[in-house]
């Protein structure tokens, strides 16, 4: 990735704050931002311009019924028992946050505020894995997971200019270290880019890497997590 | 949950939130209740559908619940997380739907509604109704760029085609605009 310049960022960051810079700016902005405490600052005074903004929007009275329409999904659809765990783990939060909206960028800003892997684990907290997904030998997303209870799995990916996989949908998968594998879900790329997050079990212990498939079941990119003991 | 005798009504957001965890339906009730209005207000905003705006409120309210351990209120309140929540469940069923994202008198509606000043305005936190009022002091076309990107989700390549004007003008109104909300967010923002 050719680098890029505060001055540029600062004249991207409105886009990127608002979710519309296309893809390719996108992956750039988000790895400057992963190394410029000032910007990402900055793109996140803006972001709580387009959350104001949205906060401007009236509410509206839901269709009779939905109330109770969603209370029941919801209680069918409960796949964990009961929990009232918080995660502390600063960068567990941001990281699936960021599913939501805040952009790959806040991962950055998270890790950055994390306690140190060690730390964490001294408090009880697992430590949270992370790894570079690579495809033909160049970076093309990152991927985090969680070993914890409950575990989840975040993901960019951007794989703009690469031909397969621009439009379609994904899988994810955990590889092991016996060299067995775990899927983990499945989301859909737009104009190759992508982000994702979702509970998923991971286990500290046999976790080795992961696999980003396209729909016909070939390998897209694959990540590596590093060795336990040394921890990123 | 602490629930002695409290009503589920008078609990704060985020203890609400913390409950859904708990499998209890009646919290799942109370938070629904709370937030509902809030929720389907955004979705039908962007999409217009009252339908499709059901199952995205429906989609948010279960991407709440299946992440309330996670959510962290360092990071915002509880309205506005299931805000951005069904704000990009709207955006992406946009994208995916529709080749233009909005029409222009929906544009027009909306942007009226968003920089009205009305009575209810006193009950509405100062935050809001500063922006309010920024917005309101735009431009009309930066505000309409800005409408466009923040909450219909349009790149500035879209917004250039939607007003006919050239890439670059597109993106420098999205940028006054933004910058222009900020110098009004920042006067109050003490964050560091
Ligand atoms: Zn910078």
């Amino acid at each position: 990735m050719s680098a890029m310049t505060c001055d540029r960022l600062k004249e991207l960051a409105p886009e990127l704050a608002l979710g519309v810079l296309p893809a390719q700016e996108r992956a750039r902005a988000v790895a400057h931002l992963d190394r410029c405490a000032g910007c990402r600052e900055y793109v996140e005074q803006l972001t709580l311009v387009g959350d104001g903004l949205l906060g401007l929007l009236p509410g509206t009275e839901p269709p009779v019924g939905f109330e109770t329409r969603v209370v029941d999904r919801l209680s069918r659809s409960r796949p964990a028992p009961p929990r009232r765990l918080r995660l502390r783990v600063a960068a567990a939060a941001a990281a699936v946050a960021c599913a939501f909206g805040f952009g790959g960028w806040a991962v950055g800003t998270a890790l950055d505020d994390a306690p140190a892997p060690l730390s964490a684990q001294d408090q009880g907290h697992p430590a949270l894995l992370q790894a570079a997904l690579v495809a033909n030998g160049h970076e093309v997303g990152r991927i985090f997971a969680y070993p914890g209870s409950p575990g989840w799995v975040y993901m960019s990916v951007d794989l703009v200019g690469l031909e397969k996989g621009a439009g379609e949908k994904v899988h994810c998968r955990l590889e092991r270290s016996d060299g067995t594998t775990v899927p983990v879900g499945s989301f859909t790329l737009k104009g190759g880019y992508g982000y994702w997050g979702a509970p998923a079990p991971v286990d500290a212990a046999t976790v080795s890497g992961a696999q980003l498939l396209a729909a016909d079941g070939s390998v897209l990119a694959t990540a590596h997590f590093p060795p336990r003991d040394a921890p990123s | 949950m602490q629930r002695m005798g409290l009503p589920l009504g008078r609990a704060t957001d985020e203890a609400l939130l913390s409950g859904l965890t708990t499998g209890d339906p009646e919290i799942a009730v109370a938070f629904v209740r709370r937030f509902q209005r809030i929720v389907f207000g955004v979705a039908i905003a962007v999409v217009g559908d009252p339908q499709l705006a059901e199952d995205i409120a429906q989609q948010t309210f279960e991407r709440a619940w299946r992440h309330a351990q996670i959510y962290d209120s360092r990071r915002g309140s509880v309205k506005t997380w299931l805000t951005t929540i069904a704000h990009n469940l709207a955006i992406d069923a946009v994208r995916a739907r529709r080749a233009s994202p909005v029409a222009p008198e929906d544009l027009d509606a909306l942007l009226d509604i968003v920089t009205d000043t009305p009575e209810q305005q006193a009950l509405a936190d100062e935050t809001s109704a500063r922006i309010r009022s920024a917005v309101a002091a735009l431009p009309r076309e930066q505000a309409r760029a800005l409408v466009m990107a923040g909450i219909y989700g349009m790149t500035a390549q879209q917004i250039a085609e939607f007003e006919r004007i050239p890439l670059g003008t597109a993106k420098t109104r999205i940028r006054t605009a933004t910058r222009k909300l900020r110098t009004t967010l920042g006067t109050e923002a003490s964050r560091r």
